[in-house]
């Protein structure tokens, strides 16, 4: 991928805690302290309980393949085709679901396993991502590096 | 919800004037002037003149403001306005503002108008995204767009792959509804669509997009507008035109629907359907009607997906039985249900659901060049992604 590519706004007050964990290479999700009640997309207040406190949960880097779709057309100038946007179902919590960004056309099933890594970007940034876990030459890369 | 005391509108008010400009790539005219198009040919065709119109209802993505247009059509005095959105979930949701404007008696005549350059201008096909940092502020972009998630072709992609998963859903299932809509393109000289016949074989063989989306399962960016005039029952009976009675509009949306107009949707629990379940579940009570009594629909079609979705939502089919039975003919001219008979956003043009309640009007008067013979009922849907909305036009 292109290092022009697009950041995210990552001090946001609803979603900042997301990309703070990401730095410190940990993958939470927003969760109410009142109830457990996942929320996500992340926000301060529960619906479910009525709570305004919330918390950051350290959840497992492990996922499966939800759904996905390869992008043949480029719509950007910072993300040449193709490459793939996986949606990825998080195995601590099927509740929530992250997107991660991937390299060409890899064969992709539903359900399949899949790894968070984390990918340092330009002033500091750090994005959750995730590859598939079904090659070992894969797997034995160390975090924090391009798959 | 209290059903009991719901004020009926059932048969109250009318759409009495349809207008549209051309479609095309390059309208080489301001959005101005597309929507004074489209309004004046609205007004004239329901018999009057912009000194009889006191309303004014647009959607949150045209850039005519209500009082732009009511300048520049020279009305006097409006004395209603009101904005709707977001884009395409709008249109039907904006004659419900104007059928509550004149049941309510702030007005007498209302313009609702949906007007875009929407190829040679602001392209929803491309990446929107011009700085560098993405995101924030709720819209939760910063979720997706760093991975490369940019267009709304790219969450239907996702969300017809997950129906290809879950149903065993077929790209040349998909492709039944692009050839439907371009069939009913190539009778209607209005269609952008018009003289391009399309086979299976051009379907398949035509580039993806986003898979498993290819080009044809992608509606026409298109710049144009339309315009329609609704007015009470009474007076529409009066006009030149046969009224399309407004027999039903209903909005809805579903628990937990997820923020913002596209990404987060992806975080629902179900990504094979949409709110047009709740919608439809309104709109039938209000109407008295059910899905067996619709004898044509325009079905908001920006992707093939979004309707396949749309008939199961709409209770056409059963859920996971929407590929079956667009292949099998139903959705054509002669078959249970006929859509999108001047083409669609797929192939007439795409004004972000307003050409398809000038559609729905066509049928109801017996004046579409797909004409269902016979037709009584019209449904026309704006239900894709966010909540949504839709109407039912009947005979008089």
């Amino acid at each position: 991928m292109d290092t022009t590519r697009l950041l995210p706004v990552d001090d946001d007050l609803d979603t900042g805690g997301f990309f703070e964990a990401a730095r410190r290479h940990e993958l939470v999700i927003r969760r109410c302290n009142g109830c457990d009640a996942v929320l996500h997309m992340p926000r301060a207040y529960c619906h479910t309980c009525g709570s305004w406190d919330g918390r950051w949960e350290p959840v497992g880097g492990r996922g499966s393949v939800y759904s996905w779709t390869v992008v043949a057309h480029q719509v950007h100038p910072a993300y040449p085709t193709p490459y793939t946007v996986v949606l990825v179902e998080l195995d601590d919590l099927p509740a929530a679901r992250l997107v991660g960004f991937l390299d060409g056309r890899p064969p992709l099933t539903a359900g399949q396993p899949m790894q968070v890594w984390f990918e340092e970007l330009d002033d500091g940034v750090v994005l959750p991502q995730w590859r598939t876990v079904d090659t070992s030459a894969r797997s034995s890369e160390p975090e924090g590096t391009h798959p | 919800m209290s059903i009991a005391t719901e004020i009926s509108h059932r048969d109250r008010c009318a759409i009495a004037g349809i207008g549209a400009t051309d479609f095309s790539r390059m309208s080489g005219r301001s959005d101005l002037t597309l929507a004074t198009q489209a309004a004046l040919a609205a007004i004239e065709d329901a018999g009057m003149v912009p000194a009889d119109i006191d309303g004014i209802v647009r959607s949150d993505m045209d850039s005519v403001m209500h009082n732009d247009l009511a300048d520049s059509l020279g009305i006097p005095d409006i004395t209603y306005w009101a904005q709707v959105g977001p884009g395409g979930v709008a249109p039907c949701a904006m004659i419900g503002q104007a059928v509550a404007a004149i049941m309510s008696g702030q007005a007498t005549n209302v313009l609702v108008f949906r007007e875009l350059n929407g190829r040679s201008g602001r392209r929803f096909g491309l990446s929107a995204e011009a700085q560098t940092r993405v995101g924030g502020a709720g819209s939760y972009d910063e979720f997706f767009s760093p991975y490369g998630l940019l267009t709304p072709g790219q969450v239907f992609a996702m969300m017809a792959q997950r129906h290809m998963i879950e149903y065993g859903t077929t790209p040349e299932e998909l492709a039944h509804i692009a050839l439907t809509c371009r069939a009913r393109a190539n009778a209607n000289p209005r269609a952008q669509m018009h003289d391009r016949p399309l086979t299976m074989d051009d379907y398949l063989g035509a580039r993806q997009i986003s898979e498993p989306l290819r080009l044809f399962d992608f509606c026409l960016e298109t710049d144009g507008a339309c315009a329609v005039v609704v007015t009470s029952a009474e007076r529409a009976k009066d006009g030149p035109q046969p009224p399309a009675m407004i027999r039903a509009v209903a909005q809805g949306s579903i628990p937990n629907p997820q923020p913002g107009i596209q990404y987060p949707v992806l975080m629902r629990e179900s990504i094979t359907e949409l709110p047009a379940r709740s919608v439809a579940t309104t709109l039938y009570r209000r109407a008295g009607l059910g899905p067996e009594d619709i004898d044509v629909a325009q079905i908001y079609d920006c992707f093939s997906i979004t309707v396949l979705i749309q008939l199961e939502d709409w209770g056409f089919c059963k859920k996971g039985e929407g590929g079956p039975f667009v292949a099998s003919g139903e959705i054509d001219l002669r078959g249970r249900l006929p859509i999108n008979t001047g083409g669609g956003h797929l192939s007439e043009g795409y004004i972000h659901g307003m050409n398809h309640i000038v559609e729905g009007v066509r049928q109801i008067r017996g004046t579409s060049t797909s004409q269902v013979v016979g037709a009584e009922t019209c449904l026309v849907t704006c239900t894709p992604l966010p909540p949504g909305s839709a109407l039912i036009l009947g005979k008089a």
